[in-house]
């Protein structure tokens, strides 16, 4: 194959600025950051109030309480939490919450205080609770994503029961064995590290942070490569391009041209991301070590290659658009499929399903940049290699069979082949 | 030159090209014809190095076309596109750029095309705010950036209105005489008796008719004569003439269908005898659009077409 890189050139420079001036390119620069941190900031948002909110609901307990063990109970609840759930906030204030207990007769008068609205809550303790541990709560409502009302009612049962029966410092310790444990667990040098909510945050977050945008910028580039190759066959405008330059040289220029599109959208986003990311590594210290870069770089390239290779094929071989992204969203799932089970992949980085996944060309790069970013996880190098060998070789044969599926189906228009045509393309094309 | 030798072309084991072999000299406008399917596009594809033959070469000046002799090849496709959002002289300069011009050289050389063709008032303007012969013109324009020495246009005509088609002509005219080999492909037989010098039929495949427009109209022309009346109440006259096997009107003027053994100069020479006043005698030819329909319906030409494929072209000329 004897390509011209002035035409090469020439087309990647049409490409990167035909797409990077489209009003598309820029929507998609500001809009798909934005929609994460609305997405984010609600989800996050509103789970680190969730236990807020409930306690702040949370004003009065209505008890009826046929054990007879609670007559001496305190009547009025007092909760400490801390006022920013956010694990990277530092000293955060406590605040506390009170919720007052009252006593009802029976049920139906408790009953009546919760629907009238005098009550946040009812617990039911029956005769048999200290043999049972059994008892009931009637509520108007309830949170799908905190139980801080029921820790309170539980501390406050413990508290009743313990009652003069233990020292003050005692009951406390029973109520709340563990005011603040520090686990401490092998890092990858072997060495005892502690961990923390932040630490385990950052731990889930990094492999999926740098697998995502590993996979994001190999499905933009192939998307606008499937994006380009179909509507430059749509608006048949083709053979006009062919007759001054060859298949391979348009192929290549598309390549380079749509990847670079691709490289500078994720390099906004990152851009865009560091101060955030600077702010948590600075309560957090991150460290990469220069393999995790260069085999992000490789995969990158590799990954790129293969999907848009795919993508090319897709796009040379249908009619249209519509016909081409209803054929390329499943391989553009394959990329993503790791994400379903970033939580098995992440719990054991060294199982088999992690290391299948990590050596299967087409979900290779997201697999193993998860795995070797996971901080519990050491990747052999003869991983790295072999699956850094297959992606390549699977990539560089996918180029040549969607090559030979480009020069041939570029140019029939209105049909699309079935799979032996598609066959007999990539041997004879 | 562009030079064509045996050239073959099999999809699914069927020839869809056969031994085609021709040449289109500098300074020529060459008319590639023949029936829907016949392979024109298919034989303009392998020119063009959009397809590779699987027998046979194409050459352009001694050198296989393709490669860096792409630059030297102009196509006007007969399936039309452009890049409807970019700007029309965006759309030409990278062309040009694909042509191997810098730049600016680019930007002025479609500059100086759009003003050619008229359009330069259209410049800066998206292509999709363009009509369809307006379009075409773009089109046309893509196709002559870079001066290539070969120009091939397929259905150049289709979509133009008369005064396009005229402009289009005198372009054409103008590329002839500047030493571009000029191949044109079109069903507008009226447009091949015009401009071309030379024509190549193919048919199935195969070539069947191969010569110059001239040549070829009265190679298959019936054994007539025509003749113009200076007083057109003599056309009762020409009837018994000796050798005169027939005696039919043809748009004003008279057919005479000879006898076979009868030359055109006896026939003249009878009707002078006859004091028959002449405005002008002429060989019969036939027109091309008859000589298409009886090659695509009664085969004319692929027998010959098919035998004569084993020998050299110019053997097939004769």
């Amino acid at each position: 194959m004897n390509l011209s890189w002035n035409r090469v050139l020439t087309i990647a420079r049409r490409e990167f600025l035909s797409t990077v001036k489209r009003r598309a390119f820029l929507f998609t620069a500001l809009g798909t950051p934005a929609y994460f941190v609305f997405v984010m900031g609600i989800s996050i948002g509103s789970s680190a109030n969730e236990a807020r909110d409930v306690m702040k609901s949370f004003t009065s307990l209505a008890v009826v309480d046929s054990s007879g063990l609670f007559g001496g109970a305190e009547r009025e609840i007092e909760t400490r939490l801390r006022a920013d759930e956010n694990p990277f906030a530092e000293n955060v204030p406590l605040r506390t919450f009170r919720t007052k207990v009252t006593f009802y007769p029976d049920m139906a008068a408790a009953e009546a205080a919760l629907r009238g609205g005098a009550e946040s809550q009812v617990v039911v303790i029956p005769t048999d609770y200290l043999e049972t541990g059994r008892l009931r709560r009637y509520a108007a409502k309830s949170s799908l994503f905190s139980s801080a009302d029921r820790r309170t009612i539980s501390s406050w049962l413990a508290k009743a029961l313990l009652g003069g029966r233990l020292d003050t410092m005692t009951a406390a310790r029973v109520i709340n064995p563990v005011q603040r444990s520090q686990l401490f667990t092998l890092d990858k040098d072997g060495a005892f590290v502690p961990r923390d909510d932040r630490r385990d945050l950052l731990d889930f977050l990094v492999p999926f942070g740098f697998a995502m945008l590993l996979g994001l910028c190999i499905t933009v580039g192939g998307q606008y490569l499937l994006f380009g190759v179909a509507t430059e066959k749509e608006s048949r405008i083709l053979e006009s391009i062919l007759c001054s330059v060859s298949a391979e040289e348009l192929l290549a220029g598309k390549l380079i041209g749509l990847g670079s599109a691709g490289l500078l959208l994720v390099g906004f986003w990152i851009a865009l991301a560091v101060p955030f990311v600077g702010a948590a590594a600075v309560a957090v210290p991150v460290s990469l070590s220069p393999v995790v870069v260069v085999a992000a770089v490789l995969y990158f390239a590799f990954g790129y290659l293969f999907y848009a290779s795919l993508m090319t094929g897709i796009g040379g071989m249908t009619s249209n658009m519509r016909e081409a992204q209803q054929f390329a969203v499943w391989f553009s799932f394959m990329n993503f499929a790791p994400f379903i089970i970033i939580t098995v992949i992440l719990s054991n980085p060294s199982g088999a399903l992690a290391t299948g996944l990590s050596l299967f060309p087409p979900t290779a790069a997201t697999t193993m940049l998860m795995r070797m970013t996971a901080s519990s996880s050491v990747v052999p190098v003869w991983q790295i290699a072999l699956s850094l060998a297959l992606l390549a070789g699977a990539s560089i044969l996918t180029l040549i069979a969607s090559a030979r599926v480009f020069r041939v189906g570029m140019l029939l228009y209105g049909k699309t082949p079935n799979l032996p045509e598609i066959l007999r393309w990539v041997r004879k094309g | 030159m562009l030079e064509v030798r045996d050239v073959t072309k099999r999809y699914d084991g069927r020839a869809v090209v056969n031994r085609v072999s021709f040449e289109v000299r500098p300074g020529e406008i060459f008319a590639l014809l023949g029936p829907n399917g016949a392979g024109k596009t298919t034989l303009i594809r392998m020119i063009t190095d959009i397809l590779k033959p699987d027998a046979g070469t194409l050459t352009l000046d001694g050198e296989p076309v393709g490669g860096a002799r792409k630059r030297d090849v102009g196509y006007l496709p007969e399936e039309r596109g452009l890049y409807r959002s970019d700007k029309v002289v965006d759309t030409l300069a990278y062309f040009g750029r694909l042509k191997g011009m810098k730049d600016a050289e680019a930007k002025a050389a479609a500059a100086a095309l759009l003003e050619r063709v008229e359009l330069d008032e259209w410049m800066q303007k998206p292509v999709q705010q363009l009509s369809k012969g307006m379009q075409q013109k773009v089109q046309l324009c893509m196709a002559m950036i870079g001066e290539p020495r070969v120009l091939i246009l397929d259905e150049p005509f289709s979509g133009l209105d008369p005064v396009n088609v005229q402009l289009l002509e005198q372009i054409l005219h103008e590329r002839r005489a500047a030493g571009t080999t000029i191949l044109l492909s079109t069903h507008q037989m009226n447009k091949i008796e015009e401009l071309c010098d030379r024509a190549l039929m193919i048919h199935h495949g195969h070539m069947v008719l191969y010569g110059t427009v001239g040549e070829l109209r009265r190679r298959y022309a019936d054994h007539a004569v025509v003749v113009r009346l200076e007083n057109g109440a003599d056309g009762p006259r020409l009837a018994g003439i000796t050798g005169v096997r027939d005696a039919e009107p043809l748009a004003g003027d008279w057919k005479l269908t000879l006898e076979p053994g009868t030359t055109q100069s006896g026939v003249l020479r009878a009707l002078l005898d006859r004091d028959v006043a002449l405005e002008s005698f002429s060989h019969a030819i036939m027109p091309l659009e008859d000589l298409f329909v009886k090659v695509v319906r009664e085969g004319l030409g692929l027998d010959h077409g098919r035998s004569e494929a084993e020998a050299p072209v110019e053997e097939v000329l004769r």
